[in-house]
């Protein structure tokens, strides 16, 4: 009865074998976000739905990140494969010695914004004096704020700032303790919206001269050198997937939905993603697939984070922080 | 015979704890060096000092309003604390009101609710005291209950017997005897009132040892991050050594007072 159990077991063990080659064995594979489930991250849930990831070996997981920086931190520490994160606070980090570079640059218009509710009616930086301005200390925004007064004239005494975290800024404006925040322009006018039925209108930094490259896809050099070809069919699917979103948002945010139905309210979250998409380019890589930034965009930020974001003077060539040459 | 100066210095209660962090300091340095640990992930401690000489008056000047906002918290914290906890341990009736709400609102996280305290107070000291008084409250109330109830019954029947007031019972046998725990909890208070004050200034400051820590950490400035959390933890310090002097003046007979004594040989 017994001499057969070795014969069973050995058998059983092909089968499984010979199933998992026929599947192809799929990769685990997890990409850190950079803060919690908004507009700007249906396109991913959308490759993953329309399985562009697993065509490429990959089982993505999405997991949600607690800010930009320790995202970063995370790829450099190869906590994860891939983050998706600001990339001029990559720069900032990378240029102190941590070994991540980025992959791609999805968002080549910064969203960077100051933003108020519509009927304050302030529209030009001149309506921000004599006002109050609510900022998170130590985020990107913040850092490139006094580029954003230079450029425009304004000075720190023009009007008066009130620092708090994420939830405190927007609960200032809402209160109306403050009159504008920093924030991005398809976040958190979308949640101011969305608290207070009442219209936002943001002023863009980017529409006065301050374009900083902004989220984009990292990774580790190590793990570029070691497994290229991971990279390759990442970026594969991940250009799949914008590509596809900025065709069909509505898509891309349903997708989202499915995944993880608290991801927000879905009129708003299209709302936000069709705002980001216009950020996909710059007028230099309008005709080109999305992540394909240009050399000028990135050398422009570098040289803007050297003069105001605190990077040393010796950071290096844009080449140091960014490559096309996963992209398909 | 008599002790030299370095025996001397070596015994005295104060350089044990400096000796210790002096070893810690040697080790963490060795760590970096030995695992080649990169500057980004953990600052060399020779990085954090330069920082710390560098930016000095900045630290002093913000740990100042930390600290305003800390002993605030903890005034609330003893105003209210004490007289709760008295109603506590002399009725049955409030105890059996108040103490379990009073532990259910600990497990409310403060960093949540800590936005809300901006809306209703605005921007500027308000917020972070209440912040620090409600995490300091509750070792308080807790302690001096148990204090207040751990007063022996059999001396408070003597008092009675020899005819005392309640007043006098309070203030000769009661209070004294539920001081020692009262400090127990002042001292645990404080430092806690230190932790409540920089959540506060987390939420919404721009003043505060808890703004300097989120400027380096949004900068990846590490070296001046430990240096403000080691500024932090000096505060608390202080803080609990100058409760542990008012114990010393207020209650020098309790037995954790009594220095110990060497044998003569």
């Amino acid at each position: 009865m017994r001499k057969w159990l070795p014969f069973a077991v050995a058998s059983a063990l092909a089968l499984g074998a010979g199933q998992a080659a026929a599947q192809g064995v799929k990769e685990k594979v997890t990409l850190m976000l950079n803060w919690y489930l908004y507009s700007e991250h249906a396109p991913f849930f959308l490759g993953k739905e329309r399985g562009f990831y697993e065509q490429e070996g990959i089982d993505l997981d999405i997991q949600e990140g607690r800010g930009s920086g320790p995202t970063i931190q995370a790829v450099a520490a190869r906590t994860v494969p891939f983050g998706y994160a600001d990339v001029s606070t990559m720069i900032k980090i990378a240029a102190k010695g941590a070994p991540v570079k980025a992959v791609g640059i999805a968002l080549q218009t910064s969203p960077m914004s100051v933003m108020g509710f519509a009927d304050k009616n302030i529209r030009k930086p001149e309506d921000i004096k004599g006002r109050i301005v609510a900022v998170t200390p130590g985020d990107s925004m913040s850092q490139v704020w006094p580029l954003f007064l230079q450029k425009t004239g304004l000075k720190e005494t023009d009007f008066r700032t009130v620092a708090g975290d994420a939830q405190t800024k927007l609960n200032a404006v809402i209160t109306g303790q403050a009159d504008l925040l920093l924030g991005y322009v398809m976040d958190q006018n979308m949640k101011l919206q969305d608290a207070t039925k009442k219209p936002v209108y943001p002023i863009r930094f980017a529409d006065y001269g301050v374009n900083l490259i902004s989220s984009g896809i990292i990774s580790h050099k190590d793990t570029m050198k070691e497994k290229p070809e991971l990279v390759r069919r990442f970026m594969r699917a991940s250009t799949r997937a914008f590509g596809a979103a900025a065709k069909n948002p509505e898509a891309a945010v349903d997708a989202m939905l499915k995944a993880n139905p608290k991801a927000g309210v879905r009129e708003t979250l299209i709302t936000g993603l069709k705002l980001t998409i216009v950020l996909y380019h710059t007028d230099d890589t309008a005709q080109l697939p999305p992540f394909r930034v240009s050399e000028k965009n990135v050398a422009d930020s570098l040289a803007m984070l050297v003069q105001y974001g605190g990077v040393d003077k010796d950071a290096g060539k844009p080449g140091d922080y960014y490559t096309n040459e996963f992209l398909p | 015979m008599r002790p030299t100066w370095w025996q001397r210095l070596l015994y005295a209660p104060w350089s044990r704890p400096v000796l210790l962090i002096l070893v810690l300091l040697v080790l963490w340095d060795l760590a970096i060096r030995i695992f080649k640990i990169p500057p980004y992930l953990i600052p060399a401690p020779e990085a954090v000092i330069r920082a710390f000489l560098r930016e000095w008056p900045r630290l002093l000047g913000e740990s100042l309003v930390t600290t305003w906002a800390t002993l605030g918290g903890f005034a609330l914290s003893i105003a209210f604390g004490i007289p709760m906890a008295l109603a506590i341990a002399y009725s049955r009736t409030v105890e059996s009101f108040l103490y379990p709400l009073l532990v259910f609102s600990q497990s409310i996280p403060k960093v949540a609710i800590a936005p809300l305290f901006v809306v209703w107070f605005g921007f500027g000291i308000i917020p972070k005291v209440i912040a620090a008084f409600l995490l300091g409250f509750f070792p308080v109330v807790v302690s001096t209950v148990v204090g207040f109830k751990s007063v022996e019954p059999d001396m408070v029947d003597l008092a009675r017997s020899m005819k005392a007031t309640k007043l006098q019972t309070f203030a000769r046998i009661s209070l004294p005897q539920a001081l020692p725990h009262i400090f127990a909890g002042l001292k645990v208070s404080v430092t806690l009132a230190v932790v409540g004050a920089v959540v506060g200034e987390f939420v919404g400051s721009n003043s505060g040892i808890g703004y300097v820590l989120q400027i380096a950490n949004g900068n990846f400035d590490l070296p001046l991050m430990f240096a403000a959390l080691v500024v932090l933890s000096m505060i608390g310090v202080i803080l609990f050594v100058a409760v542990d002097i008012v114990e010393r003046l207020l209650i020098p007979w309790h037995a954790s007072h009594r220095d110990e004594f060497t044998a003569t040989a």
